[in-house]
Parts: structure tokens; C-alpha cells; sequence
């Protein structure tokens, strides 16, 4: 640093031979200008001089302190400073070396960010759990209260009823909209309930609906009053009950609800006897419009359940038309006898043989728009039921980064409908994310229907499933 | 008072002409300023001593948005008075 230093000396020497005068002119020049400056100074002025700096004086405040050997309060009177502000050309020739370095702003980027997506892929699992025990909670609600309630809807029962008499096809179809939203999950159920007999019981349910009118008549009754109870509770669960969909998928629920409703069915019966005439009228109605309803949503699922059809292609048909025919003109009261006598029998879902054999070519009444409906639920149903993997159109051993995108991609044409293989081969995969080499797979038959890839919704079921298979596994 | 005020001021003082002030004042900034880029102490006695000194780098934050910037080091002349100047300076009445 000593060596460093410049003399005042030095300084006038430079200037002198640099400016071409003499030491003693610049020595003279120098002194004036120091005490030219101080004088500025000392008069309360600021000095700038050009491309160097400016001059100032600073007041620093008197402040207190403490003497550090006596711990005495002293106070250090205030007192000027020269300040020298260098002007902007001294200072970017003096910070020339670090000039090519500018302030660099430090991201604190990562940890937030992830939080938040981290949130937000947990959000619809959550929700989803949330609407899961919600139905749960309604569900047993029901079922607990649904005793009393049979008793207890009796007069409400026929606040909506007003709704019925309309026999305008097309309000009345908006009325059956209504009514499916809250009877459609109820009716699914059973059939999932019982994974191996399903196709049994979705059959007898059919057959016994359609068999004749009376029998078929009650059991449309039956399900007025299922979803005429729920609907007290189900008006506000009409949004959480779709959900049900989903949730199907997991049998745990099942079995309450198949009880449930046959309790509702076995309640309903009784309460049907002790029912004043008047009201039976009413009831008549609602059922006949229900039947007639679900008359339609049956041939829209047998026009788009080949095994129904081929099932029925394959018995006769031509008696049980003319049953339908002739049932159809019974009057109220002999309708309402034959109802409640058909009740007992209905309650048992077991299957009885005499019984095959009774769905009737009821294409007729189809109507257009409601098949296109029922086929878009005839899917939805196919998406709800517990997939069963029986029969199988490949096996496959794992290859070194195989991967059951890639197989789903080959056989089904889809890399999406991966799940369907892993819900297949869950046993031997612990995480589908990595699948080791050398297991064996096997490949699932699936409905060709399930795995179209040009159909969205089948894409976006799979999607639902690849999001509860891989979140499972986080 | 600004730098055609000094010379000016500094002219009368010297008898000599505005120009050649002017020049020499001229020439004496730069060889100040070639000194101190050169990282050399200049001292003036009873004025004050010139030099240089190396700010080091350094994380600031912003109050508000807390942003966290990365301030690069830097060099800066800075000056600090002789006790001489200091003692004069010590007689100047504090008016605000």
C-alpha cells in the first residue's frame, strides 16, 4: 500500500512534464486548487470538477456513546465531512477490471412449485375420496331410515305426483330424465353385487320386467318407490351420486345397497296393500309411465347387447307379445291385484328357470332418441361392472424395458388402455411403472367395445384408471 | 460552485489566463484518474488521500418481492479528508 501511495509531489511532477510547464507552475496551479476547493468547502459550497467528482460536506449528527473503559455516557459532538462523489466517468474507468459483471438475479425457483403441482395431481384423488364416503354415509343413511320412510313418504309422496298425468311424449321423456339420474346407480348395482351371476341376474331382471305387463308393472312400482324415497335424500345427491359410478369399480359398497333394496321392496309391498284407492290411481300412473320408460330403456339395451339379442333370436316370441297385448288393456284395479301379487316372487333375485324366455321384439317402441341415450349407458354400465379376466388372447414375457404401454398399444391399439392389462396381471406387478424383465403377462380379451379407441370416453375411462393405478403407487 | 466556477476562481488567483487553467485542471484529472485506475493512492496533503477500494459481492434481497440478487464485486474511488482539512472543517459553525 506505502508503495502504492502518490505523493502530493509526485502528482505535480506528472502534470508538470505531462503538460509541458514548469514544476513550479504546476506545484502553484495544485496548492490553488486544493485551497481553491477548501475554501468552496469551508464556505458551506459544493466543488465539481469536471470528469472527476464532486465535493461535498456532510453534517454527521452528534451521537452517544459510551466510554468503553468507564462504561461513562459520552457524547461525540457532531462534526463536517468532505464527501467525494466520483463522477459516472471515473468511476467506470476505476471498476473497468469487474465492469463486464452485472448483478445476476438468483431464481428461488423449485420448492414452490412443486408443492403446488404435487396439490394439485392429490386434489382429484382427495375429492374423489371425499365423494366415496359421502355415499357411503347416504347410503347407510337410507338404508337405516328406510322403514320408517316407507310409512313416512306416504303423503309427500304425492307432492311431485302432479308431474304424472301429463301424457305428452316429449315432456314426459324429460320427466323419465329426471327419474333415471336417481334410479339408474340403484338399479346398477345389484348386477354388480354379484360379479359371476350378473349376466343371470341382469337377464331375469329383464325377463321378469317384460314378461307381462302386471308383473312388470310392480316391479316398476318398485323402483318408483326406491327412487321416490331416495329422492328426498337423493335431490341434493343428485351430483354426488354419478360418482357412484366410479366408486363401483371397488365392490365394497355393493352389498349394502343390493340389501337395502330389497328391504325398500319387501317394505314397499306391504305398504302397497294398506294404500287408499285414490292414491293407487296416482301410483298406477307414476308406474305406468316408469314402465313404459323403462320399456324403452330395455330395447335400447337389447338392441345394443348382442348377447341379448342372440339370446332371444334364439326362443320365441310371438306368445309373449300377445301377453303384452292383452295385458295391456287390464283395467287400474285388476292392474293394482296383479301387482301386489307379483310382488313376493319379484323380491327374490334368484333365477327361475319357468321364467326364461320372455323378452319380446320391442324394437318397435324404441324410440330413437332414447336408444341413443341407453347406448351411451349401456357403455357406461360396461365401464362400472367388475372387470373379470377369463379368457386371455396372448401371453407375453417381459423384455428389457418392455413396457405395458407398449403391449397395450399392440393389442388394443391404444397405449392408453395399459390398465385393463395391469388390472389383469396385478398379482405378478407390483408397480406398473416398472415391470421386471422376464415376467410373464398375460394378455386380457376385452369387449371391443371397452377398448375402442376412437371412442373418447373409453379413453377417458382408462385415463380414470391410469390416474388410480399410479397415484396408488405414490 | 461548478467547474467553470473554479477555474474562474482559481484564474484571478493565479494571474494567469482561463484557458491555461482550464488545461492544467484538465490534465490534472487525468493523471489522477490514470493513477487511480492504476489501483494507487493519491494523497494531496492537508486535502485528503484518493483511493481505491474493492466492494465484494454480495446477496441482496429485495424488501418486497424477495427477489435475491447476486451483486457483483466492484471497484470504487472513494476519499477520505486529512485530519488537517478535518480541523478546519472542525470551526465551521453547524447551520441547517
Amino acid at each position: 500500500m506505502i508503495k502504492d501511495k502518490i505523493s502530493s509531489q509526485e502528482v505535480i511532477d506528472l502534470v508538470s512534464s505531462k503538460a509541458q510547464v514548469s514544476k513550479r507552475v504546476s506545484e502553484d496551479f495544485l496548492k490553488v486548487m486544493i485551497s481553491t476547493i477548501e475554501e468552496s468547502l469551508l464556505s458551506g459550497d459544493v466543488v465539481k470538477i469536471k470528469n472527476f467528482g464532486t465535493f461535498k460536506l456532510q453534517w454527521n449528527e452528534p451521537r452517544k456513546s459510551v466510554n468503553v473503559h468507564s462504561g461513562e455516557d459520552i457524547l461525540l459532538a457532531g462534526y463536517y465531512k468532505v464527501t467525494f462523489t466520483p463522477d459516472v466517468i471515473l468511476k467506470d474507468l476505476v471498476n473497468e477490471p469487474f465492469a463486464h459483471l452485472t448483478p445476476v438475479e438468483l431464481d428461488s425457483e423449485n420448492p414452490e412449485p412443486e408443492q403446488e403441482k404435487t396439490n394439485v395431481a392429490l386434489d382429484p384423488l382427495r375429492i374423489f375420496n371425499d365423494q366415496a364416503s359421502e355415499i357411503k354415509d347416504l347410503l347407510s343413511e337410507i338404508q337405516s331410515l328406510s322403514p320408517k320412510e316407507e310409512v313416512a313418504v306416504d303423503t309427500p309422496i304425492f307432492v311431485p305426483a302432479p308431474v304424472e298425468p301429463i301424457h305428452d311424449e316429449t315432456d314426459y321423456a324429460d320427466y323419465l330424465l329426471q327419474k333415471e339420474l336417481v334410479k339408474k346407480p340403484i338399479e346398477q348395482e345389484p348386477k354388480e353385487a354379484l360379479p359371476e351371476e350378473k349376466e343371470v341376474a341382469e337377464q331375469i331382471l329383464r325377463k321378469e320386467i317384460v314378461e307381462v305387463v302386471a308383473p312388470v308393472e310392480g316391479t316398476d312400482y318398485q323402483n318408483e318407490e326406491v327412487s321416490s324415497v331416495s329422492s328426498f335424500d337423493a335431490i341434493e345427491d343428485v351430483k354426488p351420486l354419478p360418482a357412484e359410478d366410479v366408486v363401483s369399480g371397488s365392490n365394497s359398497i355393493e352389498p349394502t345397497i343390493a340389501t337395502g333394496n330389497s328391504v325398500e321392496e319387501f317394505d314397499s309391498s306391504e305398504f302397497l296393500k294398506e294404500i287408499h284407492p285414490r292414491r293407487v290411481r296416482r301410483f298406477w300412473i307414476k308406474a305406468l309411465i316408469v314402465f313404459l320408460f323403462l320399456l324403452v330403456t330395455f330395447s335400447g339395451f337389447y338392441l345394443f347387447y348382442p348377447p341379448v339379442r342372440n339370446f332371444t333370436a334364439s326362443t320365441a316370441l310371438a306368445l309373449k307379445s300377445s301377453i303384452l297385448k292383452t295385458s295391456e288393456k287390464v283395467s287400474m284395479t285388476e292392474m293394482f291385484n296383479t301387482v301386489s301379487n307379483w310382488f313376493t316372487p319379484k323380491q327374490k333375485l334368484t333365477p327361475i328357470p319357468v321364467r326364461k324366455v320372455v323378452i319380446i321384439p320391442k324394437d318397435t317402441t324404441a324410440n330413437d332418441s332414447a336408444t341413443g341415450k341407453v347406448a351411451v349407458d349401456s357403455l357406461q354400465l360396461m365401464f362400472d361392472k367388475t372387470r373379470v379376466y377369463k379368457t386371455f388372447i396372448a401371453t407375453e414375457t417381459v423384455k428389457p424395458n418392455g413396457r405395458l404401454t407398449i403391449m397395450a398399444k399392440r393389442y388394443y391399439g391404444s397405449k392408453d388402455f395399459w390398465v385393463y392389462i395391469y388390472e389383469a396381471n396385478k398379482d405378478r406387478i407390483p408397480d406398473p411403472d416398472r415391470i421386471s424383465e422376464g415376467t410373464l403377462i398375460r394378455i386380457p380379451k376385452l369387449d371391443h367395445r371397452l377398448i375402442d379407441p376412437a371412442n373418447p370416453r373409453c379413453i377417458k375411462k382408462a385415463k380414470e384408471l391410469h390416474d388410480l393405478y399410479v397415484k396408488k403407487e405414490d | 460552485m461548478n467547474h467553470k466556477e473554479l477555474i474562474a476562481s482559481m484564474a484571478a488567483k493565479l494571474n494567469a489566463p482561463k484557458s491555461v487553467v482550464a488545461d492544467l485542471l484538465d490534465t490534472t484529472v487525468t493523471t489522477c484518474t490514470e493513477l487511480l485506475v492504476e489501483n494507487k493512492t493519491i494523497g494531496f496533503q492537508s486535502f485528503g488521500n484518493f483511493e481505491i477500494r474493492k466492494k465484494e459481492e454480495r446477496l441482496s434481497v429485495h424488501p418486497s418481492t424477495q427477489v435475491r440478487t447476486l451483486i457483483p464485486p466492484k471497484l470504487v474511488v472513494n476519499f477520505k479528508q486529512s485530519n488537517i482539512l478535518k480541523e478546519k472543517l472542525k470551526d465551521l459553525p453547524h447551520h441547517d
